[in-house]
């Protein structure tokens, strides 16, 4: 009885997304019914041109992270697509799923340079704050306390990130081998409104783990240590790394106020 | 002597790794193809230079994620993005390719073929009135370049893609590369390809230069649409001849791949301009750039 196409589609993909497909390990494999009549040489060119593309995104978006890797990059990509079939067609979805591999394979194997998994999550950090939406385009409607004059929550495009070494001499080399200095640092990677450039910034830590905490609005005066914690929003306010509701009289709603 | 006919606007695929150099030859394209997908996935930086440049030079739309092809209900969500964006960009017309892409879950992000038989092209024509319903600019159809095909398919590429056209009033973004490479691997007469088509179906016309790819589990070498290369002769030949028959408001060649040898993409661009003279004669005014489909 024939499949259902879905069923065919959904078997070719399985095939085609194969380490044994791509790496040539199905020759003496039985034939999926599914398939049998289509050539296997051309079923593996296939499966490499899609490899090959899904890769050239994780390539593309963590160029630092895959020139440390140096010769270890052929065999952690092979790992990787052993174990990561392709989900989403997004560099972003491919980036985080190459994150993610990354550091369930470092629980096991301790990375080298031990600064790496530092670089790589900084790499992917710059990639989301690339591919948040501009605070515009995504007011926050969603009823929440948000109206309410000073409010704050962390502005889209920025994100939060503690890190065992402080790699952004990584980052801001052109050339050359460099060892970045260990040492607990904590760091707001932020794509400014009027910028296309990535920065990254250095926070105190405590700034840092306040602006992790700040996904959706909040009334600042019901955070912990409300003396303290009013330093570190203004701390953050100054840098443009919150926004802070302002509520008009007759205006009918918010709008966001970008200290500047 | 000049047929009176539109005068096809010539122009790229934006591609954002040339960002800098498409703004500096703005003046040497009529029209440029925006990636509706790049504005979806690419990120602010790729949105905001895509966007900058509605108003300067005109945009068409084209995809590459919609996967019409799986067995499966139209992504509602993903069309209200595309409409969103080709309001945005005012594009005259919306393209994407006869293909599947991804299943539930699985996503190769690589364009695949769908069997040709009538009960898939049912299933297609029921998904492209869809979207005819919820893009309001015409929509077109590209046939994708393919390495194998499904055993069960029953119709040849031209009538498959006749037949969809046809019942939905869709017009044809005939890829010539992609049909160069076709005949060349599957072993067929481009020329009677385009002689099969309905007269006038083809509304816009990719080009790209490909690569052979000769591997040792391959029985023979076979062509590759990589988008890497100027554009072959032999596909400019197919354009002369498909513009006897039709005539297409667009014609663009894409390139993903070396982009430091860019500047063969203006090569190319007068390549194709020296042939619509030779096939159509002189512009006179405005190329066209809207889609009459």
């Amino acid at each position: 009885m024939a499949s259902r196409l879905l069923d065919r589609q959904a078997r070719l993909l399985d095939h085609l997304s194969s380490a044994a497909t791509l790496f040539g390990e199905e020759a003496g494999a039985p034939v999926d019914p599914t398939l049998q009549g289509i050539d296997r040489g051309l079923l593996r060119l296939e499966a490499r041109f899609a490899c090959n593309r899904r890769l050239g995104k994780i390539a593309a978006a963590f160029p630092r992270t895959f020139e440390i890797l140096g010769a270890d990059q052929k065999l952690i990509l092979r790992e990787f697509v052993e174990v990561s079939r392709p989900t989403a067609a997004s560099t972003l979805a491919n980036a985080r799923q190459f994150c993610e591999f990354l550091s369930a394979r470092w629980r096991h194997e301790p990375p080298k340079p031990a600064y790496l998994p530092d670089v790589a999550a900084c790499e992917l950090a710059m990639l989301e704050v690339r591919n948040m939406v501009q605070d515009h385009e995504q007011p926050p409607n969603k009823g929440g306390s948000y109206g309410r004059k000073g409010n704050i929550r962390r502005r889209r495009g920025v994100i939060a990130l503690r890190c065992a070494y402080d790699i952004r001499s990584i980052f801001a080399r052109t050339s050359g081998e460099v060892m970045p200095p260990k040492r607990d640092v904590a760091f707001a990677v932020t794509l400014p409104c009027d910028s296309s450039e990535v920065r990254i910034l250095e926070l105190a830590p405590a700034a840092c783990d306040l602006l992790a905490r700040l996904d959706d609005w909040v009334d600042p005066r019901t955070l912990d240590a409300i003396g303290e914690q009013e330093n570190l929003v203004s701390y953050l306010a100054v840098h443009a790394l919150i926004e802070v509701t302002e509520v008009e009289v007759g205006v009918g709603g918010p709008f966001l106020r970008e200290p500047s | 002597m000049t047929l009176r006919r539109p005068y096809p606007a010539v122009g790229i695929g934006y591609r954002a790794a040339i960002d800098q150099w498409t703004h500096d030859h703005l003046g040497d394209f009529d029209v440029l193809e925006i990636t509706v997908d790049n504005c979806i996935d690419g990120g602010r930086p790729v949105c905001s230079a895509i966007y900058d440049l509605v108003g300067r030079i005109p945009l068409i739309a084209h995809g590459v994620g919609l996967s019409i092809g799986t067995d499966t209900p139209l992504d509602e969500g993903y069309l209200d993005k595309v409409g969103e964006i080709v309001e945005r960009l005012n594009a005259p017309v919306y393209s994407e390719h006869l293909a599947f892409t991804r299943v539930p879950g699985q996503d190769l992000a690589d364009l695949l073929p769908v069997p040709k038989t009538e009960a898939v092209a049912a299933s297609i024509i029921t998904k492209v009135r869809h979207i005819q319903s919820r893009i309001p600019v015409p929509f077109l159809l590209e046939n994708i370049s393919y390495l194998f095909d499904w055993p069960d398919s029953t119709c040849s590429d031209a009538d498959f893609l006749n037949l969809i056209c046809r019942e939905t009033g869709a017009g044809l973004l005939l890829d010539i590369e992609n049909l160069f490479l076709n005949s060349r691997n599957h072993d067929f007469d481009p020329y009677a390809f385009l002689d099969s088509l309905n007269a006038g179906v083809v509304k816009e016309v990719h080009l790209a230069g490909g690569i052979t790819m000769d591997e040792d589990f391959l029985a023979r070498p076979y062509f590759v649409d990589s988008h890497s290369h100027a554009v072959p002769d032999e596909a400019l030949d197919l354009l002369e001849y498909a513009l006897k028959r039709h005539a297409p408001a667009n014609i663009i060649v894409e390139r993903d791949d070396r982009f430091e040898a860019a500047s063969e993409l203006l090569d190319d661009v007068a390549r194709i301009r020296a042939r619509l003279v030779n096939t159509i004669g002189h512009a006179h005014g405005q190329p066209a750039v809207g889609s009459a489909g």
